[in-house]
């Protein structure tokens, strides 16, 4: 009788696994996406309506806070900077992290593993006790201010972050990919650059996308190295929200709150379908 | 000329020796295959003809030219790996023609090559698919097409059979025997298979931690084997052996059991000498006369029986062609032609030669 019972239970099991699996889920994404919700949800109430008790969910949208504060806060410009600087830490860090991730993962070198947990360590380093020194050596470089300054700070934290990611991803590649493009015919650098960043590109990609917006939403050291012309919107935000004169205008912070996050988003939908799992399928035995 | 001399080759990591002084010379157009059990290094010599490995000490050369420092795309060597290592982001077509490509061979050259190492390995319906869409002995051929479209001066084939199913081995068997002939390129063959070794190979090196146990012709290997690792290592199923001391006139062994065994009728042993006796399973006959073993079990393939015997507390392995009526628990009788029974050195392990009329 057991025998004949025992399939059913089995089966029943992984059901339950199953509903609590996506009860979880539907939760976990609840928790984090609630605060983006309310954000947009803000951004697109008077004033009056943001404070009532109880919260509304059912007003009239206005666009007030948008058209009013985005020129007020230097949106435009603002925005423009934290795509250069963004964008441009975010690509120097892959092109940078990524080989010297292969090198660690990949070449012979003697204390590879040292140099590599060093990296590592270097990002124990609090970043307010590196702004102040690079704020003193960019200012008697004449660099404060210019977008190649923030981009080259913001490597001292990408680098090791996507150096590190890579080295995993690398060292998870069969070996064999390489050792036959060399000999093929191809250089080690011809084969990391031919065979290995094709097959990468998922990792490469999530790892842009992570690079990307840790700068995108970095405020420090934007805060110490620029003043006008590069500012990014992180300080535009800290502005509004620091305004000790007039106090915090929740408006405002949501509704560029909410323009900074737009970009983020329709670059990750651009760039996911690079995320496809499983390009290096049939490199090797079936 | 596709010679390649391996002389005196050592390799250490760090302080840990793990080949230990392996010369070989590979004439032009033969098919050697390197065979060892798992770890002794065959790999790691292959590897080292390929410029993938380091050699610590000694030379290689090939057509000549010494390569320890040449690189492995200015070697002329094309090898297969046991996983394949087909480029999942290129095409069938477009992994083949890779090498050539790199070279700055104008693409109708390339297409022309890609399209006759289609017609060998019969693949042209698969050269647009990417390797995800084939099968696993549809990668296999990818990867020898891959090296042959090089027309190399070697190819290294570094246990390429291994991720087949049983049945597809032994076509893909047949197919690497046939493109040998075909092509006569010099060929160096891993293989733990010992079976795929005596099939493929002109000639076999038989490898145990890092040295060289013996090379020579399959059937050399098969008939004379050199010791007692090559004579357990080739042949399926093993090689029974019975280790004693010959008595003083060397007609028999004294058995550690303290009982004696009479050698088979016109072997002779050196007398008093501890020695291995060595007899395959297909030449042990179930005779009237001969050693009194009692069969444990009866193995039946069909068109041969292994039968599984006792022989005091020796175990034995006898094949015979056919079928038989004999069952478990029955009393056999065993004998073995001279000609056919092996003597080693039980100290040293080599083999004592021309104990017997017939060898």
């Amino acid at each position: 009788m057991s025998a004949l019972l025992s399939p059913i239970k089995k089966r029943r099991k992984p059901r339950i696994g199953r509903y609590v699996r996506i009860i979880s889920g539907v939760f976990a994404c609840l928790v984090f996406l609630f605060p983006v919700f309310w954000m947009v949800l803000t951004s697109f109430k008077m004033p009056r309506d943001i404070f009532t008790t109880p919260p509304t969910f059912i007003f009239a949208p206005t666009l007030e806070t948008y058209t009013s504060y985005f020129f007020h806060a230097d949106v435009p410009r603002r925005m423009f900077n934290t795509v250069i600087v963004a964008f441009g830490a975010g690509l120097v860090s892959i092109f940078a992290g990524a080989m010297a991730g292969y090198a660690l993962a990949r070449i012979k070198l003697r204390g590879a593993a040292t140099i590599g947990v060093l990296i590592l360590l270097s990002r124990g380093v609090p970043p307010i006790a590196l702004a102040v020194p690079m704020f003193l050596v960019a200012r008697n470089l004449g660099l404060l201010d210019q977008h190649i300054t923030l981009i080259l700070a913001y490597c001292t934290f990408l680098i090791p972050y996507v150096m590190w990611l890579m080295r995993g991803f690398f060292k998870a590649l069969p070996a064999e990919l390489e050792e036959a493009a060399l000999l093929d015919g191809c250089t080690r650098m011809g084969a990391f650059f031919r065979i290995i960043v094709p097959i990468s590109m998922p990792g490469l990609i999530s790892t842009l996308i992570f690079s990307v917006i840790l700068a995108w939403e970095e405020l420090l050291f934007a805060l110490v190295l620029t003043n006008r012309n590069a500012s990014t919107i992180p300080v535009a935000i800290a502005g509004i929200a620091g305004d000790t004169v007039n106090g915090a205008n929740w408006g405002a912070l949501t509704a560029v709150g909410t323009l900074t996050v737009i970009p983020v988003v329709i670059f990750a939908l651009i760039v996911q379908k690079w995320l496809i799992q499983g390009l290096a399928d049939g490199a090797t035995k079936g | 000329m596709g010679t390649v001399e391996i002389r005196n080759v050592r390799k250490s990591y760090g302080s840990h020796a793990v080949m230990h002084g392996v010369s070989v010379t590979i004439p032009d157009g033969e098919f050697v295959a390197l065979v060892g059990p798992s770890g002794c290094g065959k790999s790691t010599l292959l590897r080292m003809i390929a410029g993938l490995e380091d050699i610590t000490d000694g030379e290689i050369a090939i057509e000549g030219r010494v390569v320890n420092d040449v690189a492995p795309k200015d070697r002329d060597i094309a090898m297969v790996f046991q996983n394949y290592a087909l480029y999942p982001h290129m095409s069938v077509r477009e992994n083949m023609g890779f090498a050539l490509k790199l070279r700055g061979m104008p693409k109708a050259q390339i297409e022309e090559r890609v399209q006759v190492a289609a017609q060998i390995l019969n693949l042209q319906s698969l050269l647009e698919r990417k390797p995800r869409a084939l099968s696993g002995g549809q990668r296999q051929r990818v990867a020898m097409g891959r090296a042959i479209v090089r027309d190399p001066t070697v190819f290294l084939f570094d246990e390429p059979l291994s991720n087949l199913d049983a049945k597809l081995r032994v076509q893909v068997r047949s197919e690497l025997k046939q493109l040998h002939q075909r092509l006569g390129t010099t060929t160096v063959y891993v293989t733990h298979d010992q079976i795929e070794a005596m099939t493929l190979a002109d000639r076999i090196v038989v490898m145990n931690s890092g040295q060289v146990e013996q090379i020579g012709p399959p059937l050399d290997l098969y008939d004379r084997p050199a010791n007692l690792f090559v004579a357990a290592f080739i042949g399926s199923p093993p090689m029974n052996f019975i280790e004693g001391q010959a008595n003083a006139d060397g007609t028999g062994l004294h058995l550690a059991n303290g009982t004696s065994l009479p050698l088979p009728t016109g072997a002779k042993a050196p007398s008093g000498r501890a020695v291995t006796l060595g007899i395959r399973p297909e030449h042990l006959d179930v005779a009237q006369t001969g050693w009194p073993a009692t069969v444990l079990v009866i193995e039946p393939t069909g068109s041969e029986t292994q039968i599984n015997a006792q022989l005091g507390d020796i175990p034995l392995r006898i094949l015979i062609r056919g079928r038989t009526d004999i069952r478990p628990g029955d009393t056999i009788h065993l004998d073995a032609p001279a000609k056919h029974v092996h003597l080693f050195d039980t100290h040293t392990g080599r083999r004592i030669e021309s104990q017997f009329p017939g060898d």
